[in-house]
């Protein structure tokens, strides 16, 4: 008997934010309405257009590729109590590493080319991640502060070098193209869709092992979980903080690498739409899991692909997406608050 | 049912008459407040003030109350006894409105009531001080006082009135606090008396008391117990939540004893003795005191030492002050203190968690001054946290990983890359078993563990390290008599295996019936340090409370 309304209960926790995200769309519909679009015929085509062709599905995966990985990074973080909210930056920066790497080697074999940008990227990433770690160990700086600074510093940064420094042909401000050596292959002939996915998911199932199976995995979450015990039990609080943050900038910095030698193949201002920022949601809404980050991350490329179709065919803004966004996150989070509530009070007054 | 609600009637009837009586003879000497007090006394000479008749409370599948009746006579002091856990606190939550019960009836002045919430059960007269003080720091005595009254002026306080009364409800009874005073400048004791003049300023007659005694030194609790016997010779009653027998005999008038939420009985103080109390509250016979054994351990070798040690504290306050020590092989070295002495820094200076500014420490024959906790553990180090809940253990985790928190990255608990579950699991097995530790479930996060479960965890694993030096802070505080006790013969245990014991403790009874030597920790250094058998308590107590500069005992 208690088994069983537990079970429910369980049920009902797990299939909340769903119900909750269907919420957000009542509302979008009612905004769409609102502005003389019929919603269902809208919703229709943003349903097509993410999974209703082959090449739907695959935009939709070469997007969620970019926000696992950013997702992955900032969940990793958040794991461990680091509020690191540069994913952003750590994206541009691994684009810039893999844009360096990509054009500057020659007649390597392929995938030794790719090999070595995605490597670049990441490590630019990690480095970019590392600088507010190291700040935050040595001198106790906030890390919001510093990766929400640090995001303007890399897009600026960016900015400079391709005006100037790293400007390619032509009149725009745009990288020279990487070599044919260092882009990733296309795993679905006709389509967008590259071998970043694979990297994304092996990314996700090592983020699984390392969080649940490894030594540092434990020391990580312990030092997220409670601090206070954590350096209590002997354990190296600084050095969680520099490798959570290595890693982060990394998994961040390989989601701009794998943009620059997947999608673009040069380096451009406005690579990611903010990828590194609704990870920040993403993680989130995943409950930083891992399976959930890929969820979450799935979802979203679904709903930022299918309003760009959208968009193409519509003529609804872009910024709906967004909106719609913003919708399911404040649903989502105040629908779990009315899910856990009535089982907080009931274990206070128990 | 008829028959023995009459029963008890007829017993109350009894002691009523004889309270009345004393109370009588109370008033007469008084002879100010009679006409108020005197024609209710009577009104209620036959009825007890409060009666909770076959009170049930559940909670889930946890019953923490079963059918228990309990009853408060006008100008008595009732003290509820029971071990952590017996419903006490339960029981009176429900008479101040904080839980409805399953079943049951309430009677306040021979009315029966639903007591709905705690600002219902202030309009019939009932208050409550609770265990952990709901004050505002930063406020005044007066502001925390007259909060969520209305009465207090239109727009702006009318603090002046609240002053005086105030000043008249502190003479009355001798509740000493200045109104305009910061709360976050009093000390413990002043801020209970601020909590119990709050409940007064509401013109309430029956107090509840959890727990009163737990954080304050033998003079402020001597103070206390003064001021709850001037107001009930003025005509409030009192009830006493306590688990400590002393106090019973000290300042009750009846007590109740509780039980796994039942009723074990009701018995006047001088009817019974501290044994039979203790009998009736665990239900087995109780070993009063593990005495410490007559050991000589004064040519035993120094396992640590401290040299004039100097620490900061969290705000940067210079605060253990060229403090020494000297923890020998096989000792429990007791150090007895009132709260925020610096016996938290202490132990951390020690296990290495907070910087050492000058000053030595040595332990077996090695400078650890300094070096990384993890560093200091292996050196032979065990530390039994006084947080336990938020330093000892990490709520979330099952029983497993808090147990191996502080030796995951070794052998066999993992490889090079890999934790090894298994491992951890059998050495979980092991300690559940050796410590006899009560488990919700292997894989459960010990956040629904009991505290004296919990405090087992954080034991079996600092005493599994097989240490050289086992500094323990308030290693029983908050835990029941059945608890206390395994805990007392574990360290005794240690002790007469050669481990070097370092009791902190604000407990002075746990001092005293456990330790070899005992020292006094006051403002951040030890003030003196005695054999057992020499220490007094009176001037152990005078010493935490900083009064004897320097002692001569």
């Amino acid at each position: 008997m208690k088994v069983q309304l537990q079970k429910k209960q369980v049920k009902f926790i797990t299939f909340a934010p769903y119900l909750s995200a269907g919420f957000a769309f009542v509302i979008g519909a009612v905004i769409l309405s609102l502005s003389g679009v019929d919603p269902i015929t809208a919703y229709g085509v943003m349903l097509k257009g993410a999974f209703g062709t082959i090449r739907g599905i695959a935009d939709t995966l070469v997007k969620t590729t970019s926000l696992l990985l950013t997702g992955l990074a900032v969940a990793l973080a958040f794991k461990c109590r680091i509020w690191n909210i540069g994913a952003e930056g750590q994206l541009y920066m691994g684009a810039l590493g893999a844009a360096l790497a990509g054009i500057s080697v020659i007649g390597v074999v392929p995938i030794i080319g790719v090999a070595f940008a995605l490597v670049t990227g990441f490590i630019f990433g990690a480095s970019f991640g590392l600088v507010p770690a190291v700040l935050k160990v040595k001198l106790g700086v906030n890390e919001i502060i510093v990766t929400v600074l640090l995001n303007f510093v890399a897009l600026l940064f960016i900015s400079y070098l391709l005006h100037g420094p790293i400007k390619g042909p032509g009149f725009n401000p745009y990288s020279p193209e990487i070599f044919p050596q260092s882009q990733l292959p296309i795993i679905l002939p006709h389509t967008r869709l590259h071998a970043g996915i694979i990297i994304a998911a092996l990314a996700t199932i090592g983020m699984y092992i390392l969080l649940s199976k490894t030594k540092i995995g434990f020391e990580i979450k312990s030092v997220g979980a409670n601090i206070k015990a954590a350096r209590y039990a002997g354990m190296n609080v600084s050095k969680s903080i520099l490798v959570v943050m290595g890693i982060s900038g990394g998994l961040a910095g390989l989601a701009g690498a794998i943009l620059v030698t997947g999608v673009q193949h040069y380096l451009i201002e406005g690579i990611s739409p903010g990828y590194g920022f609704i990870a920040v949601i993403v993680a989130l809404l995943g409950r930083q899991h891992p399976v959930g980050v890929a969820i979450v991350a799935f979802f979203f490329a679904a709903l930022i692909s299918g309003s760009e179709v959208m968009y193409r065919t519509l003529g609804i803004p872009s910024s709906f997406a967004i909106t719609l966004q913003a919708l399911v996150l404040i649903f989502v989070l105040v629908g779990e608050l009315f899910t856990r509530l009535p089982n907080y009070k009931r274990g206070v007054s128990i | 049912m008829t028959h023995g609600t009459s029963e008890i009637s007829n017993k109350d009837t009894n002691i009523t008459t004889k309270f009345f009586r004393k109370f009588k003879r109370d008033i007469d000497s008084q002879g100010k407040d009679d006409e108020t007090v005197s024609p209710s006394s009577t009104e209620h000479d036959r009825d007890p003030l409060v009666l909770m008749k076959g009170i049930t409370c559940r909670f889930g599948d946890l019953i923490a109350n079963e059918n228990v009746t309990f009853d408060l006579i006008k100008g008595e002091i009732h003290a509820l006894l029971g071990e952590n856990g017996a419903g006490k606190t339960t029981l009176m939550s429900i008479l101040y409105g904080l839980y409805q019960p399953v079943s049951g009836e309430i009677y306040v002045r021979g009315n029966r009531v639903v007591i709905k919430s705690p600002l219902h059960a202030i309009d019939l007269g009932i208050s409550m001080v609770h265990q952990h003080f709901l004050l505002t720091p930063p406020h005044s005595v007066t502001e925390n006082i007259i909060v969520g009254l209305k009465s207090s002026g239109r727009i702006f306080l009318d603090t002046q009135k609240a002053e005086k009364k105030i000043l008249s409800l502190s003479n009355k009874y001798g509740l000493k606090v200045d109104p305009n005073a910061i709360v976050g400048n009093l000390s413990v004791g002043e801020q209970q008396r601020v909590e119990i003049i709050k409940a007064l300023y509401r013109d309430i007659d029956i107090l509840i008391l959890d727990e009163p005694t737990g954080m304050l030194t033998p003079k402020e609790e001597e103070a206390l117990f003064v001021v709850l016997k001037s107001m009930v010779n003025q005509g409030l009653s009192i009830i006493f939540i306590t688990h400590k027998l002393r106090e019973v005999m000290e300042v009750s008038d009846r007590v109740t004893i509780l039980r796994n939420g039942k009723v074990i009985g009701t018995v006047r103080r001088t009817d019974t003795s501290e044994t039979e109390l203790a009998k009736m509250m665990i239900g087995r016979s109780f070993i009063s005191q593990i005495s410490a054994q007559n050991v000589t351990h004064k040519q035993a070798e120094a396992i640590l030492e401290l040299k004039n040690v100097s620490a900061l504290n969290n705000s940067n306050v210079l605060f253990l002050k060229d403090l020494s020590l000297e923890l020998r092989k096989g000792e429990i070295l007791g150090i007895a203190g009132v709260d925020g002495n610096g016996q938290s820094e202490l132990a951390e200076v020690i296990a290495g968690l907070r910087k050492t500014h000058s000053g030595q420490i040595i332990m077996a024959s090695k400078p650890i001054i300094n070096l990384s906790p993890r560093h200091i553990r292996e050196w032979g180090l065990a530390y039994v946290p006084e947080d336990r809940l938020h330093t000892g253990l990490i709520l979330e985790y099952p029983i497993a990983e808090n147990l191996v928190l502080d030796r995951w990255y070794a052998e066999p608990y993992s490889g090079k890359l890999f934790l090894r579950e298994h491992e951890m699991k059998e050495f979980a097995e092991k300690i559940i078993s050796d410590f006899d530790i009560k488990i919700t479930g292997l894989n459960a996060p010990v956040r629904s563990m009991s505290g004296g479960n919990l405090q087992k965890i954080v034991l079996g694993r600092e005493l599994s390290r097989n240490p050289k030096v086992l500094v323990v802070h308030n290693p029983t505080r908050g835990l029941d008599i059945g608890a206390t006790e395994y805990i007392h013969r574990q360290l005794i245990k240690q002790r007469d295996n050669g481990v070097g014991i370092l009791l902190l403790s604000l407990d002075l009874d746990e001092i005293l019936s456990i330790s070899n030597r005992i020292g006094v920790i006051y403002e951040g250094k030890i003030v003196t340090i005695v054999e057992r058998e020499k220490a007094d308590v009176d001037q152990i107590g005078l010493l935490m409370g900083g009064k004897a500069a320097k002692p001569n005992f």
